[in-house]
C-alpha cells in the first residue's frame, strides 16, 4: 500500500489550531518562569508569520536546536523534569514546538488532541470554579479546529473548501451546542462509571512544588505571609453547636525547638503517638472538615481531637499527621473534647525539651524574667504577669514590623515592640522557658467565617495564627494566646479586623463580603464535583436500599441511563445539523426558480441552470430575454473565483415578474 | 486513523483521571467521549437518505481517465456536509483514492465524480465504490458501498502517427452531407474541431455558449475506412489507426464510411456518426 497522502493544512484551520493551544496553555503560563513563557510563545509568533508569508517549515537542524534550547531552559528553571509543574511545563513547551512542524492536517490534529490533554493536566493543580470555564473554552475551540481540519481533509481535491457561511461566533455556537448535548451523557458517566477505590499508581511526588500553608517551622514573618493569602484553607460543617470565635483554635504544627530565631518541630513529638486521648463520648463538637489540597500532612482540628481519620496518626502533642500529603481535596470527620487535660504528668525528657533554649541569647529578657520570678513564685500568675506586661506596655499588633536583630526577644521586648502573632507567641514562649515553665509554640488557624447561606465555616489562609502552650502543674498543657493580650480583636473578630490598614490595593470590606458569599458556590462545587469518589458513588444507591454496588451492576445502570438519555436527547441532536446557510447567490437563484414556478414553469432544482432557462423560455417566450439575462448573471457569479457583490443579480431577480408581459 | 489516535489520548486522560480521582479531568474525558460517540451518530445521519439517481460516464479513449459521474440527490430537507465518493478498493486503476466531495443543500442534486484510469478498449465495468463522510470532526466514518451496473465505453487509443487518410471514395453519390457547404441546416453545440468560420457568433453571444452552424452540401469527396485495407501489424494497431483516421476526418470535415468484417456504416459526418463508428471499433472482437 502506498503511504497515505499528506494533506497540507490551510490558514483558517491553522489559526483555530493555534487558538486552541493558546487557550489550553493560558493557565499553565502563569506557573512558568518568564524565560520559559517566552520560549513557549515564540513558536506561535514564528508559525503565524510563516503562515502569512507562506514560508516552508524550518529545517530539521533548527527545529532540533529549538527543542534543545527549550529543554535547557526547562531544566534551568526547574532543576529537573520530574516535578508535576516541570512535567506539565515540558508538555506545554513540546506542544508549542510541535507548531513549528505542523504543516499537515495530521500534525495539526496531534496538536489539538494534546491541547485537550494539557487542559486535563491543569486540573491536577487547580479545580476551582473558574477551571470548568477554562475547560469548556478549550474544548469548544478544539472542536472548531477539528471541524475545520475535517473539511480541509474532505475537500483536499477541490480547489477550495466550500464555505459554510458561518462566522466565528456561530462556529463557537455550534461547538457549545455539541458540548451542551454531550453534557448529560458525560454526567451520567461521571456519576455511574465505576471508580477505583485506590489508585493503581502513585500520585506524582509533589515535594518538588511548594504550596502555601503552615509548615513545620516558624520564623518572624512566616505567618504574616499567609495573612496576605485569601484562599481557603479548609471548610467546616458543624453537626450541632458551633463554638464561639474565641474557641476556634484549629491546631496544626506544634513547635518545640528554638534556635534563637526559628521554631521547629521535634522529631520525637512527630513520631510518638498520643498515649492517652479523650473519649469520643465526651466530645463537645462534632464536625466535618473539607481540607483544601496543601501538599502537607497536617490535618487540623479543634482541641482536643477524639477521633483519628484513616491513614493518620495522632501524635503525643496532638497534631494529626496524615501518612501522605494532602494533594486533593480531603474530607474527614472530627470531634473535639475541649475539657480534656493534656498530660497532667510531664516526663522528665519532655520537660527538658520544653525548657530548652539556646545559650547566650537575650540577656536583658533573662534579667527581666528572673526579676519577675523572684516576685511571683506561681507559674500561672507569672504567665499572667507577662501577658499584663504585653497589654500595659506600648506593644502593637501590626503587619510589616521592623526586622529583629540577633537577640530577637530582647529586640522585640525593648526596642521594636510591634509584631504579628508569631512575634508574640515566640517571645512569650521564650520568656516562659526562661522562667523554667515548660512551654511550646502551636501554630494553626484561629477563627473562621461562618457562612449563613451555606451553614458552614470557612477558614482562610489569612486566618493562620500562632499561640503558646505552657505546662502547669495539675491542669497540664494550657493554651495561652499572647496576641490576645495585645489585640483582643484578633481573637474575637478575626485576623482581618485586627489590622487597621488594608493589606493591598483591592482589600475592601465589601469585596471580602462578596468573596465570602461566592465561597458557597465553591463549596457546593467541591462537595458535588471535586469530592465525588467511589465512596460517594456508593452512597447514591443507599436510599434505594442497595448498599453494595459492584462495577457490573453500575455498568448496567449506566447503560440503561445512557439509553434513556439518548432517546430523550435525540430530537435535539437531530437538529444539530441545522440549516446550512445558503449563500446569497443560491438564495436569490432559488427565489428566481420560485417565481418561475408561480408562473407555471415546472422546474426541479436538480436541473441545470441552462436547462431551466431554455424550458422556461419555451413556456414564457415574452420573458425569455430576461430569463436568459438572469441565468447568465447566475452562471457568471457561480463560477467567479472571488465572492461577488451580486447587486445586479439580486435586482434582476427582484424585478422579475414572469407572465405579466403580453405576448406579441 | 485520527479517530484511533484521538481515542488513545482520551483513554489516557480518563485512566489518569480515574487513578488520581481527579474529577474535573475525568469530567473532561467523559465529555469528550460522549461528544465522540455523538459524532458517530451524526456521521451516520449525515449520510442516511441520500439516493443515487444514476451513474453516467462519457466514452473515453484508452489511456485517458474514465470519469464516472454519480448523480446523488439529497431527498430530505436538511443539509449534508462533505459527502465524498471513493473507490472501494485502491487498486492501481483507481489511484488517487478520494474521488470527489460536496456539501448538499436541502433537496439538492449533485454529481460526485470518480476517476479511473483506462488502458484497453472495450466496455469498462465500474468497480464498487463507496459514498462516505466523516462529519463533523473526522473521528468516525460512515460509509455505504455500492456495486454499480454502470460501465464506460473505452474507444481504442488513437494511433500517434497514422498513415494518411485513404481518400478514395466519392461522396457525390450519397445524400447531402452535413458539414461544410452553403446551405444552412441547423444549430448545434460547438464541438472541439469545428471550424471557427462556422460558429454562430450572434447566438453564441446571447447564450454564453458556443454554437456551430451545421451546413449541408453535396460532398465532393469521402473517405472509406476499410478493415481489410488498413495497413497494420495486428488487430489493435489496426483499430488504433482507424480511430485516428476517424478523428482526423472529423477534424477536416471529410465524410467517411466504415467497413468492418461484421458491420458497415455508410459515409457520413458528425457527432453521432463518429460515436457510432468509434463504438464499433471499441467493441470489435477478434
Amino acid at each position: 500500500m502506498k503511504a497515505k497522502r499528506k494533506i497540507p493544512v490551510d490558514t483558517r484551520s491553522m489559526i483555530w489550531v493555534m487558538a486552541t493551544l493558546a487557550i489550553a496553555l493560558s493557565v499553565q503560563l502563569w506557573r512558568m518562569p518568564v524565560w520559559l513563557i517566552a520560549a513557549t510563545l515564540a513558536p506561535f509568533v514564528w508559525r503565524l508569520w510563516s503562515e502569512k508569508k507562506g514560508l516552508k517549515p524550518l529545517p530539521t537542524v533548527m527545529r532540533v536546536t529549538a527543542l534543545g534550547v527549550a529543554l535547557l531552559l526547562l531544566v534551568m528553571s526547574y532543576g529537573n523534569v520530574f516535578g508535576r509543574t516541570a512535567a506539565v511545563s515540558l508538555l506545554a513547551v513540546m506542544l508549542s514546538l510541535k507548531l513549528l512542524e505542523s504543516y499537515y492536517v495530521r500534525d495539526a490534529r496531534v496538536v489539538v488532541s494534546f491541547s485537550m490533554f494539557l487542559c486535563a493536566t491543569q486540573f491536577l493543580f487547580a479545580q476551582g470554579l473558574l477551571m470548568p470555564i477554562y475547560g469548556a473554552l478549550v474544548v469548544a475551540t478544539a472542536l472548531i479546529a477539528l471541524a475545520q481540519l475535517h473539511r480541509r481533509e474532505a475537500f483536499v481535491d477541490s480547489s477550495k473548501i466550500p464555505s459554510l457561511g458561518r462566522s466565528a461566533i456561530s462556529e463557537l455556537g455550534f461547538s457549545f451546542r455539541i458540548l451542551l448535548l454531550a453534557l448529560p451523557a458525560a454526567l451520567a458517566l461521571f456519576v455511574l462509571f465505576p471508580r477505583w477505590t485506590s489508585p493503581l499508581w502513585g500520585v506524582p511526588e509533589s515535594s518538588l512544588d511548594a504550596r502555601s500553608g503552615l509548615s513545620d517551622s516558624m520564623s518572624p514573618g512566616s505567618i504574616q505571609q499567609l495573612f496576605m493569602d485569601d484562599t481557603a484553607a479548609f471548610r467546616v460543617d458543624f453537626e450541632g453547636p458551633v463554638p464561639s470565635q474565641q474557641e476556634l483554635y484549629w491546631r496544626g504544627p506544634v513547635l518545640w525547638e528554638f534556635d534563637g530565631r526559628e521554631w521547629e518541630s521535634n522529631f520525637w513529638s512527630r513520631n510518638i503517638e498520643a498515649r492517652k486521648r479523650p473519649q469520643d463520648s465526651d466530645a463537645d463538637y462534632r464536625y466535618t472538615i473539607q481540607l483544601e489540597p496543601n501538599e502537607r500532612k497536617w490535618l487540623f482540628a479543634l482541641d482536643y481531637p477524639t477521633q483519628v481519620p484513616p491513614d493518620s496518626t495522632l501524635t503525643m502533642d496532638f497534631q494529626i499527621l496524615r501518612k501522605k500529603s494532602v494533594t486533593q481535596l480531603f474530607r474527614y470527620d472530627m470531634a473535639s473534647d475541649s475539657d480534656f487535660a493534656d498530660s497532667p504528668q510531664l516526663s522528665q525528657v519532655l520537660r527538658q525539651t520544653a525548657l530548652q533554649l539556646p545559650e547566650g541569647f537575650n540577656p536583658r529578657s533573662r534579667e527581666l524574667v528572673s526579676q519577675w520570678r523572684q516576685e511571683i513564685p506561681d507559674d500561672r500568675e507569672l504567665a499572667e504577669r507577662v501577658l499584663r506586661y504585653f497589654n500595659e506596655e506600648e506593644f502593637h499588633y501590626m503587619l510589616d514590623p521592623p526586622l529583629l536583630g540577633r537577640n530577637t526577644v530582647d529586640d522585640f521586648l525593648f526596642n521594636t515592640r510591634s509584631g504579628y502573632c508569631e512575634h508574640y507567641s515566640s517571645t512569650f514562649t521564650v520568656l516562659m522557658r526562661m522562667a523554667n515553665i515548660p512551654a511550646r509554640v502551636v501554630t494553626g488557624y484561629q477563627g473562621g467565617w461562618f457562612n449563613e447561606f451555606g451553614d458552614y465555616m470557612l477558614v482562610r489562609q489569612s486566618d493562620a495564627h500562632a499561640w503558646s502552650e505552657i505546662w502547669l502543674e495539675g491542669s497540664g498543657w494550657t493554651r495561652i494566646d499572647p496576641t490576645g493580650a495585645v489585640s483582643p480583636l484578633r481573637v474575637q473578630s478575626g485576623s482581618l479586623e485586627a489590622v487597621s490598614e488594608p493589606r493591598h490595593m483591592l482589600d475592601f470590606e465589601w469585596l471580602r463580603q462578596v468573596r465570602n458569599g461566592i465561597d458557597v458556590l465553591q463549596r457546593s462545587w467541591n462537595d458535588w464535583v471535586i469530592d465525588f469518589s467511589a465512596a460517594e458513588q456508593a452512597k447514591i444507591f443507599e436510599p434505594l436500599g442497595i448498599s453494595e454496588m459492584d462495577p457490573k451492576r453500575l455498568v448496567t445502570v449506566l447503560l440503561v441511563v445512557l439509553g434513556i438519555l439518548a432517546a430523550l436527547l435525540m430530537p435535539f441532536i437531530l437538529k444539530i445539523q441545522g440549516p446550512m446557510r445558503r449563500t446569497p447567490l443560491q438564495a436569490t437563484w432559488l427565489r428566481f426558480l420560485k417565481r418561475l414556478q408561480q408562473a407555471g414553469v415546472s422546474s426541479r432544482p436538480s436541473k441545470g441552470a441552462w436547462t431551466v432557462a431554455l424550458e422556461a423560455g419555451e413556456v414564457l417566450p415574452a420573458d425569455a430575454p430576461e430569463i436568459e439575462r438572469i441565468t447568465t448573471l447566475y452562471n457568471q457569479y457561480r463560477y467567479s473565483p472571488t465572492p461577488p457583490g451580486l447587486k445586479d443579480f439580486k435586482q434582476a431577480v427582484k424585478g422579475f415578474r414572469p407572465g405579466t408581459k403580453k405576448e406579441h | 486513523m485520527f479517530g484511533v489516535g484521538f481515542g488513545t489520548v482520551l483513554a489516557a486522560t480518563a485512566i489518569g483521571a480515574l487513578n488520581f480521582n481527579n474529577n474535573l479531568a475525568l469530567l473532561l474525558a467523559f465529555i469528550l467521549i460522549s461528544i465522540s460517540l455523538m459524532t458517530m451518530f451524526l456521521a451516520y445521519r449525515n449520510q442516511a437518505g441520500l439516493s443515487v439517481l444514476k451513474i453516467a460516464a462519457e466514452p473515453v479513449f484508452a489511456g485517458e481517465n474514465a470519469l464516472f459521474q454519480v448523480l446523488i440527490r439529497n431527498t430530505e430537507s436538511r443539509n449534508r456536509y462533505a459527502i465524498c465518493s471513493r473507490w472501494n478498493t485502491a487498486t492501481e486503476a483507481h489511484e488517487g483514492g478520494v474521488g470527489d466531495c460536496r456539501d448538499f443543500l436541502p433537496e439538492e442534486t449533485l454529481k460526485l465524480n470518480l476517476k479511473c484510469e483506462t488502458w484497453k478498449r472495450g466496455r469498462l465495468k465500474m468497480q464498487a465504490f463507496a459514498i462516505e463522510n466523516r462529519f463533523p470532526f473526522g473521528l468516525f466514518k460512515a460509509w455505504s458501498i455500492l456495486v454499480p451496473e454502470a460501465e464506460c465505453l473505452v474507444y481504442p487509443e488513437p494511433a500517434h502517427n497514422p498513415p494518411p487518410l485513404p481518400r478514395t471514395g466519392r461522396g457525390d453519390h450519397g445524400k447531402a452531407q452535413k458539414g461544410d457547404g452553403e446551405h444552412f441546416h441547423g444549430l448545434r453545440e460547438y464541438q472541439p474541431g469545428d471550424s471557427l468560420r462556422r460558429i454562430a457568433w450572434r447566438t453564441s453571444a446571447r447564450h454564453q455558449k458556443l454554437f456551430t452552424r451545421e451546413m449541408e452540401a453535396p460532398r465532393e469527396e469521402a473517405c472509406e475506412f476499410n478493415w481489410y485495407l488498413t495497413p497494420a501489424r495486428d488487430v489493435e494497431e489496426k483499430l488504433s489507426i482507424m480511430t485516428a483516421w476517424i478523428l482526423r476526418a472529423e477534424h477536416h470535415q471529410i465524410p467517411y464510411s466504415l467497413e468492418m468484417p461484421t458491420e458497415a456504416l455508410p459515409a457520413d459526418l458528425g457527432e453521432e456518426h463518429r460515436a457510432a463508428c468509434l463504438k464499433i471499433l471499441a467493441l470489435h472482437e477478434g
